[in-house]
């Protein structure tokens, strides 16, 4: 039998996504790890299914280094080449404590403690060629660090330096492919023509369960939106 | 077949070969000879100079020339040696003092000696001379140069030239041919008879009714072949017979030539004939000379230019129509010209060696006139003082810089070519071939067979000099030249009888023998004594550059010949010699040659492998592989991938793909950016660029380790799909992945260099750096903010973002013309703006600052500005395999189609790119990048001797993969699964330096130009984009007239002109009296106003110019 999960019209679309409105959505935890988590569904369309694991990669958002003021650079990676670097570092994400800056009410270019972390880097090389990890980052917040600290930065020989300020936000994938909080993100076939298995890696920066749970919760929000959207004009 | 060698592990010997011997080996050899052994003899041949003053002539000899280190003499007059790092940075030239002995001779007795600095010689980088050579790798680095450069190339004012290597027919060689010219058969002879510095060229032709014809440049008229012989001294018919052969058949061919020449009888009789020929109605004696010194000079010059000589010239002619005449009997084949064993290479000493040659010459020449106008001063002041340095180092130092060698011949010298490692080692093995580019020379062009192991088969440019220009194979080694007095010793102890004393039955059918283009005598069994040579060449009793070539006739009635070759620039292979049915070459050599107890210079010397040469080949059997000797083989290949040169090496199963697509990809793989040098913090290209993260490839040849490409890599592994998407791949396009990018995939930085030097002009000005002010009298002012970026001292700050148009550079100039000072009496002297400013389409940040002198002492800056490139549509890849293409679209990752893994290909490439191209190497690339990837090492994808597609697909089968390279994927837009499978891989990508930033151009409105009023061409002018003739066919055939007027007039280049209805030409305004004028008709003129082209205005004036007179007719539109 051919399952039709979409609401008869938008205005009676009220409730979650995970709600009444799917007869037979059934959801199987195939796989619980720390880093990946696996997702039988059942009764749902491959429409929906896909957007929650496009949303893993390009919406979700999560931490990561945005704008870095140098303050002395003296190793042979450029500013813009070592910038990148340190936004391509992932970051451990609280997306409790910490929103979008375009949704802080602050209005501050550099963000304020609901919005941005800070993170400085002081490192030198004296007697011997120094690598410099991501562990050597200091954050202003614990909980936001680096998710290892053996993450290599940039080498400095004897006598260069490096000292910055890194300034990360919240972001999404969309945006810039730093913000991706999965690595991994794919939705395929199962064994019935609307059973798929979701699987989803993370990068570390949030737990994989958060990235699809989020993932559903921004479609969630983006379709009731919509919804008011369209009531309002066709109203 | 444990003990039997493989032919995988023999390509030690090759490696060893190319690290000891490096990749410019050929030049930097040539140019050692050159002034360890050259310029001696070219300083001998001149000897001395003779003072004719008018009471005391005296002489000046010259004795031993020798050369300091390279350094550089500052305007203050101090010297200090050089590294070439600081002649890059300074513009300086990398060369070093010459200084020649002299002593002064008075009446034969020598008077004073004294040691005089005639000149500078550049020097080659890493050559003997170069202070480099000396220097062991952490010494290199400290010294701030690349420990992996090749060297063998120049620097003339911080630029870094390179001398390439000019193919050349061997010179002293009889070649036949028969020729077709006008439905008749033509048989000729023909020898490019060559000593240092002059070349003559003989040619004997056949003519249709049997007579002989000698042509030499030096006679204005052709010469009968008997009349030659007679004036050479060769008294009897009998003797000028038995000189080209005592065989009947062939002396029957000659009767024509005798009774052709019953006119000239005698010796004497012969020379007056020549003589009335090259010096006409002179005296009979004096003819007689101009004979004999046009015989002695002008004819076959290579065996010498004295009159003893005139017997071996004879000798050599006698065997040159010998050739002919056993061309027409059908006893032997026509010479072969494109058969490589008939070329030779000049490689920098040679070409120097010329070039010095004319500027000793000048210098003595100068040196003499001005001793002779000193008078009656001598001794060692007045001798230095007559030597005027410049004459030497600036006929070098300008032949070098700009590749101008004199006697038209032009672009000897290139501009060392550093986009990447790759490209700079390939431009140092280039060989130029001095034929015409704009005549088809279809021939010439086309790949030899002798070509194999010497010539890369797939390097070659594509169009105008295609197969002109080619590049040397890894295995070619260029010979040096052999001393000939031992090797023709050992000739004579092996039994060769010199033509001068031959026995009459050796004459008749013995071998001859030649030396270098000298016909030195006889033997009676060529073969045998070719085997008995080669056994002391492997014996190491003669040089292993030498080389000897027994050349049966195809009619056993024709002669053999033996043909020792001793000259360099011959093209050599090495080979393993195979004895037996066994080659020399064993396992145990090859581990110790990889243990480094054994090189390869060993085991020539010990006979194991040896030096080939085109010709010598021709007497051997060579097998592929070790499997496939049989007991007539004589030699084993060393390694197949050592057929290719260096750019074609790099491609990975070649032996898979279309031909063409090789050539592709070796033209292509220099176009590619990597990191071409470990010394671009400070280096000083006008043009650079870096990629950002270079990977070395996981699937390699085995030259990657050989050319220690995996330290300068040149491209990034990319996931590639063979897929289409949505059209945004067809037509070569390709398709990336936006996350890819973001994550800094295929990202550069593209540099530019900016000079301003303070020059110092007469009468004391100078240019000065400084922030040019508004309010000082300025001219050409820019504009406060373009300065906004300078500093105190006129120059822009370190890491400044720069916009076109933004100097960076401030700097003023005085006046060009002094009289301008007059107009400016009131303000003062103005100064000029000659600021250097960013290019008005480039942008980027200033990377570095040089502040340096040059070697006027003028203070000058160099900036370096660089770009970050990240990926945007238009930019161009290519993988290796000749498949290049832009991208498309760059796709968001959550669009792009997924494996079941997770794996989102970095680049999407349109199935289409592969029916008709047949790059089937891509694909086994593909499959092998997985394996490699799968398996955590690089595979090997050398050609002929790479991983098999079967070893990778187990390597796939076993973590499961599909063998075949294909996986189900998923549409990331829809996530529907594909209807097929998909090819995915790991494939090498290379960036392109074509990007679309630098060709990104459109104009509405803008400049035209001065003459002709239409708007200018090309970007850098933001010029129009041409609407050209067919374009113009276009809009005829459409009948769009008005868009067609529109875009050719109207908005080109429109003009109103006045026209004289009466008399049909050009009339004027004559603003002061305020009316129309015609020239001709005066008052009675009628003017009206016509719209016309400029460019037509143009015409007619120039017309006019020429006394043409044009009259335009009017009539009115209605
Ligand atoms: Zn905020």
């Amino acid at each position: 039998m051919f399952l039709n999960p979409r609401p008869t019209s938008i205005s009676n679309f009220s409730g979650s996504l995970t709600g009444e409105l799917f007869d037979m959505l059934k959801v199987k935890v195939l796989e619980d790890a720390e880093d990946r988590v696996s997702l039988q569904l059942d009764g749902v369309d491959r429409s929906y299914a896909n957007a929650v694991r496009r949303f893993c990669l390009s919406e979700v958002p999560s931490m990561a280094i945005d704008d870095v003021v140098i303050l002395e650079n003296s190793s042979v990676l450029y500013d813009e080449i070592l910038a990148h670097r340190l936004g391509m570092l992932p970051l451990k994400t609280d997306l409790e404590r910490y929103i979008l800056p375009e949704k802080c009410d602050c209005g501050t270019p550099l963000g304020c403690q609901k919005c941005r972390v800070l993170l400085v880097l002081d490192a030198s090389a004296h007697e011997k060629t120094r690598t410099v990890y991501s562990g050597d980052l200091v954050s202003e917040d614990r909980e936001i660090s680096p998710i290892s600290a053996s993450i290599p930065v940039v080498k400095l020989a004897p006598g260069q330096t490096v000292k910055l300020e890194a300034y990360a936000r919240l972001g999404r994938g969309k945006e810039h492919a730093k913000w991706q909080p999965a690595t991994v993100s794919v939705l395929l076939d199962g064994k019935s023509e609307d059973s798929f298995v979701l699987k989803v890696e993370s990068s570390g920066v949030l737990r994989p369960k958060e990235i699809v749970t989020k993932a559903v919760e921004i479609l969630e929000e983006k379709l009731k939106e919509m919804q008011k959207e369209v009531s309002a004009k066709v109203e | 077949m444990s003990k039997q060698i493989r032919q995988l592990d023999s390509w030690v010997v090759l490696q060893d070969l190319l690290e000891k011997e490096g990749v410019a080996r050929q030049h930097l050899n040539s140019y050692n000879e050159f002034y360890s052994r050259g310029l001696q003899s070219i300083v001998d041949e001149m000897g001395e100079v003779e003072v004719e003053t008018v009471s005391t002539p005296y002489k000046v000899k010259f004795g031993k020339i020798e050369v300091g280190r390279p350094r550089v003499i500052e305007i203050d007059g101090s010297v200090s040696n050089v590294f070439p790092v600081e002649t890059r940075l300074r513009n300086l030239s990398y060369a070093a003092p010459i200084y020649l002995d002299m002593t002064i001779e008075e009446e034969g007795l020598q008077r004073e000696a004294t040691r005089q600095h005639v000149g500078d010689l550049p020097v080659m980088v890493k050559s003997e001379l170069c202070q480099l050579s000396k220097l062991a790798k952490e010494q290199l680095i400290s010294a701030g140069e690349d420990p992996n450069d090749p060297g063998g190339y120049f620097i003339i004012n911080g630029s870094e030239r390179v001398i390439v290597g000019l193919e050349d027919l061997s010179p002293n060689k009889i070649l036949v041919d028969l020729e077709k010219t006008g439905g008749v058969f033509s048989y000729k002879a023909r020898v490019y008879s060559s000593v240092v510095g002059y070349r003559s060229k003989l040619e004997a032709t056949l003519k249709q009714d049997g007579g002989i014809n000698i042509k030499v440049p030096s006679c204005p008229i052709d010469l009968p072949f008997v009349i030659v012989m007679r004036a050479l001294g060769i008294k009897s018919d009998k003797e000028i017979a038995n000189s080209v052969s005592p065989k009947p058949e062939i002396q029957d061919l000659l009767e024509v030539s005798f009774d052709k020449a019953s006119e000239a009888p005698t010796e004497k009789d012969a020379l007056v004939y020549i003589g009335n020929r090259v010096a006409h109605g002179m005296l009979e004696e004096f003819r007689i000379k101009r004979a004999q010194s046009m015989l002695d000079w002008g004819f076959l010059p290579h065996l010498g230019k004295t009159d003893e000589k005139r017997y071996d010239k004879a000798m050599f002619l006698g065997e040159a129509i010998a050739k002919l005449m056993e061309l027409r009997l059908g006893w032997i084949q026509p010479d072969d010209k494109d058969h490589y064993g008939n070329k030779v290479i000049k490689f920098a000493g040679q070409m120097l060696a010329d070039l010095f040659r004319t500027a000793f010459r000048n210098l003595v020449r100068d040196m003499k006139y001005q001793l002779e106008r000193t008078g009656q001063k001598r001794g060692g002041n007045v001798v230095g003082a007559a030597i005027r340095t410049g004459i030497i180092t600036d006929k070098l130092n300008n032949a070098i810089a700009t590749g101008n060698w004199g006697r038209g011949k032009v672009g000897v010298t290139q501009l060392l070519d550093r986009t990447n490692y790759l490209s700079t080692l390939s431009h140092l093995r280039r060989v130029q071939s001095p034929l015409s580019r704009s005549q088809p020379n279809f021939e010439a062009r086309d790949l030899h067979a002798t070509h194999f192991g010497r010539i890369c088969p797939c390097e070659t440019p594509e169009g105008v000099n295609c197969g002109l220009v080619k590049n040397l194979a890894l295995s070619a080694i260029i010979s040096v030249s052999v001393p000939a007095a031992e090797v023709e010793e050992r000739l004579w102890e092996l039994g060769a009888k010199s033509i001068r004393d031959v026995p009459d039955k050796l004459a008749l059918d013995g071998t001859r023998i030649f030396m270098d283009g000298r016909f030195i005598g006889f033997v009676d069994d060529g073969e045998r004594l070719a085997k008995a040579f080669r056994k002391l060449r492997r014996e190491g009793q003669i040089n292993p550059s030498a080389s000897v070539m027994h050349y049966p006739p195809l009619n056993k009635r024709g002669y053999s010949r033996l043909y020792v070759s001793l000259s360099a620039g011959r093209v050599m292979r090495p080979l393993i010699v195979v004895e037996g049915g066994k080659p020399l070459l064993t396992q145990e050599m090859i581990t110790k040659v990889a243990s480094a107890e054994l090189s390869w210079r060993d085991l020539v010397e010990r006979g194991v492998v040896e030096l080939i040469d085109a010709n010598e080949e021709e007497n051997s059997l060579v097998s592929m592989s070790a499997e496939e000797i049989t007991s007539r083989h004589t030699h084993l290949e060393l390694y197949p991938g050592a057929m290719f040169g260096i750019s074609a090496s790099v491609i990975p199963y070649p032996e898979h793909n279309q031909s063409p697509r090789n050539t592709y990809e070796s033209a292509m793989a220099k176009q590619s950016l990597g990191f071409s040098s470990p010394t671009f913090p400070l280096s000083t290209f006008v043009r650079q660029h870096l990629l950002v993260t270079p990977q070395s490839a996981l699937v390699r040849t085995k030259s990657t380790d050989l050319l220690k490409i995996a330290e300068r890599p040149l491209g990034t592994n990319a996931v590639v799909a063979v897929l289409s998407f949505e059209g945004y791949n067809i037509e070569d396009a390709i398709i990336m992945n936006k996350s890819s990018v973001d994550r800094g995939f295929a990202r550069s930085f593209f540099y530019r260099l900016y000079e301003a030097e303070a020059k110092q002009y007469l009468g004391g000005m100078r240019d000065t750096f400084e922030v040019p002010s508004p309010d000082s009298n300025i001219r050409g002012y820019r504009g406060e903010k373009f300065y906004r970026l300078l500093e105190a001292d006129g120059v822009v700050m370190h890491e400044a973002q720069v916009q076109g148009g933004d100097v960076m550079v401030g700097r003023t100039s005085p006046p060009r013309f002094m009289e301008e000072y007059k107009e400016f009496e009131i303000k003062g002297p103005y100064r000029r703006d000659t600021s250097v400013a960013v290019r008005p389409t480039e942008s980027g940040v200033v990377d570095a600052v040089f502040m340096t002198e040059s070697v006027e002492g003028g203070k000058m800056f160099k900036v370096r500005v660089r770009d970050m490139r990240i990926p945007e549509i238009g930019d161009k890849f290519a993988s290796r395999h000749g498949q290049k293409g832009v991208i498309g679209l760059v796709v968001p990752q959550e669009d792009m189609p997924y494996t079941e893994d997770g794996v989102v290909p970095d680049v999407i490439i349109n199935p289409h790119a592969f029916p008709s191209r047949m790059t089937v190497g891509q694909f086994i690339e593909s499959i092998a990048g997985k394996a490699a990837s799968l398996r955590g090492t690089p595979a090997d994808g050398t050609g002929f001797v790479g991983e098999t597609v079967e070893d990778l697909g187990k390597i796939m089968k076993e973590r499961g993969f599909e063998p075949t390279g294909r996986e189900i994927m998923y549409d990331g837009k829809t996530g529907k699964k594909f209807a097929v499978d998909i090819f995915i891989g790991v494939v090498y990508y290379q960036k392109l330096h074509h990007m679309v930033v630098d060709k990104i151009h459109a104009r509405a409105r803008g400049q035209v130009q001065m003459l002709t009023k239409q708007p200018t061409e090309g970007r850098a002018r933001g010029g129009g984009l041409r609407f050209g003739e067919m374009e113009r066919d276009c809009l005829i055939a459409y009948g769009a007239s008005m868009v067609l007027k529109d875009r050719l007039l109207d908005e080109a280049d429109k003009a109103e002109v006045y026209v004289c209805e009466k008399c049909g030409l050009i009339a004027y305004y004559d603003a002061k009296q305020r009316r129309y004028a015609c020239k001709v008709d005066g008052d009675s003129a009628k003017i009206s106003t016509v719209v016309v082209a400029y460019a037509f205005k143009l015409l007619l004036q120039e017309m006019m110019s020429l006394n043409i007179a044009p009259r335009l007719r009017l009539r009115d539109k209605v």
